[in-house]
């Protein structure tokens, strides 16, 4: 097989492994370790929502909420579903207050939200998941070099 | 507990997801995985554990 056929195979086992968690190695061959690795990330991801976990959105007042961010959009569409959960609608930065309803809405969510006992812990599944994914494109990435059997 | 929700069996599940997740990307075979899985989860709740009894001594402030 040609060297840019080749990058284009692994190119795209990376973009179906972050698009479903598991897809990736489904394309090169691990089945079952695919569907384990859809059934860990999910339940990981919805044990999170179910506990009221935050989605994070990037926020420039808090720069460490930029890597938090990047953690669960690594879960592709999954990390959709959570925005939609937590806000109510798909925001990936902390509304400024120049937008005074929005800003007012986001705050509102998040304080409703915060009160959950669970609320620290689901946060902690949810990012776990994304960089659980985030670790998933990675070895994918390796089989599809030839750098991991 | 707090209001049904027990901290140590959340901390089972995580350990539980997180050990079978690492069991089966770093091994090939099942048994394997499931050794190195079941380590790691154990580990987990067990330095975790340590941690919160090292913890329980320090104070808590005003």
């Amino acid at each position: 097989m040609s060297s840019s056929k080749e990058g284009g195979r692994v190119a795209a086992a990376c973009l179906l492994a972050w698009v479903v968690p598991g897809a990736g190695h489904w394309f090169l061959g691990r089945r079952v370790k695919a569907v384990v690795f859809l059934v860990l990330v999910v339940l990981t991801f919805t044990t999170g929502v179910i506990m009221k976990g935050r989605v994070y959105v990037a926020n420039r007042e808090q720069p460490l909420t930029y890597l938090a961010t990047f953690a669960n959009v690594a879960l592709g569409p999954l990390d959709l579903i959570g925005r939609r959960v937590f806000y109510e609608r798909i925001i990936y930065v902390f509304p400024s207050e120049s937008d005074p309803m929005l800003y007012q809405e986001v705050m509102q969510l998040n304080r409703s939200k915060i009160l959950a006992v669970t609320h620290e812990y689901g946060t902690t599944f949810v990012l776990a998941a994304g960089l659980m994914n985030i670790l998933l494109i990675l070895d994918v990435f390796d089989i599809g070099i030839g750098r991991k059997r | 507990m707090m209001g049904g929700v027990s901290h140590f069996l959340i901390l089972c599940w995580f350990s539980a997801l997180v050990g079978s997740f690492f069991g089966v990307l770093t091994r090939s075979t099942f048994r394997e995985a499931f050794k190195v899985g079941a380590l790691i989860a154990l580990l987990m709740v067990g330095v975790s554990l340590i941690i919160a009894y090292v913890m329980f001594f320090l104070p808590l402030g005003s």
